[in-house]
């Protein structure tokens, strides 16, 4: 059974164009009030940080890069973990109003669903790395560090574009 | 009112993490909105097939830019106090390279 696509199922999407107004928005309002931009990766090290604490906290009070992310109390009083939940139910509420929720491994009409779910974890992998590498992945540097002209952040939309188009020749079939 | 509200303490930090709750809301609608919750429609700019991607991010980028420099310009908002990310250019250039691979790889 080739998988379904779901682009072709309930409402059409925005223009990107229009999308992209309502993120810049959304952008702006949260410089305007907080100060800073939005995030996605830092929330995964928060949660890294505090289920590493609640197994073995000598060990992650020894480790200089996790020490930093467990001062700040509970995992619900972290910015950015609340963000990224708010994410998770806006696009929720997106997909659902729009007759698009659908339970499924979205991949190309010839991947096996072994493959694309064995190439998920090999690339979740690489952006996990890559985004504490950078401090920060295509949210917190591209859009949240290219608004205010961050130099290393559009640096990094530059190399991002640059792996993406590389490494997308190698994995054709899964997607088309 | 002086903007950024939080730094300057016009909004405690309790407040902040309703304002994050609802931003991420936002930002997640509108991301499903533009498509990017398929993962084929993502990768498909790498394959030349649909630039959604990079227009949805620079037309993002373009009005948050333009809208922080508009109201900086008008005393809105103290653009000193914004947070920019810190620059260390190789781990940037090859943090990004990873994601890109890996956003060409699995997907998201």
């Amino acid at each position: 059974m080739s998988p379904r696509n779901p682009a072709s199922e309930g409402q059409a999407y925005w223009s990107p164009y229009k999308a992209g107004l309502g993120i810049g928005l959304t952008l702006l309002l949260t410089f305007y009030i907080m100060g800073h931009g939005l995030g996605a990766s830092g929330a995964f090290t928060h949660l890294t940080a505090k289920l590493l604490h609640s197994v073995t906290p000598e060990h992650a009070l020894a480790n200089e890069y996790l020490r930093d992310y467990l001062g700040t109390g509970s995992l619900w009083k972290s910015w950015i973990v609340i963000e990224v939940l708010g994410v998770f139910l806006g696009g929720l509420l997106g997909a659902l109003t729009a007759g698009r929720l659908r339970l499924q491994i979205e991949r190309g009409p010839q991947a096996s669903r072994g493959r694309r779910l064995v190439l998920a974890l090999v690339g979740g992998t690489a952006v996990g790395f890559g985004s504490r590498l950078a401090l920060g992945c295509t949210s917190g540097q591209a859009l949240s560090g290219g608004a205010v002209l961050a130099v290393g952040s559009w640096l990094f939309t530059l190399t991002f574009f640059l792996g993406g188009y590389l490494f997308a020749l190698l994995v054709r079939r899964e997607w088309q | 009112m002086k903007a950024p509200l939080v730094p300057h303490e016009m909004l405690g930090p309790e407040l902040g993490l309703v304002v994050a709750a609802f931003s991420g809301i936002l930002f997640g609608f509108f991301l499903e909105r533009a498509g990017f919750g398929s993962p084929r429609k993502l990768t498909a700019i790498f394959y030349f097939q649909d630039f959604a991607v990079l227009r949805v991010m620079f037309t993002a980028v373009v009005v948050a830019m333009a809208g922080l420099l508009i109201l900086g310009g008008v005393g809105q908002i103290d653009l000193e106090l914004l947070a920019i990310p810190d620059t260390y250019l190789w781990p940037q250039a090859l943090g990004g390279l990873l994601i890109g691979l890996g956003f060409a790889v699995g997907g998201y």
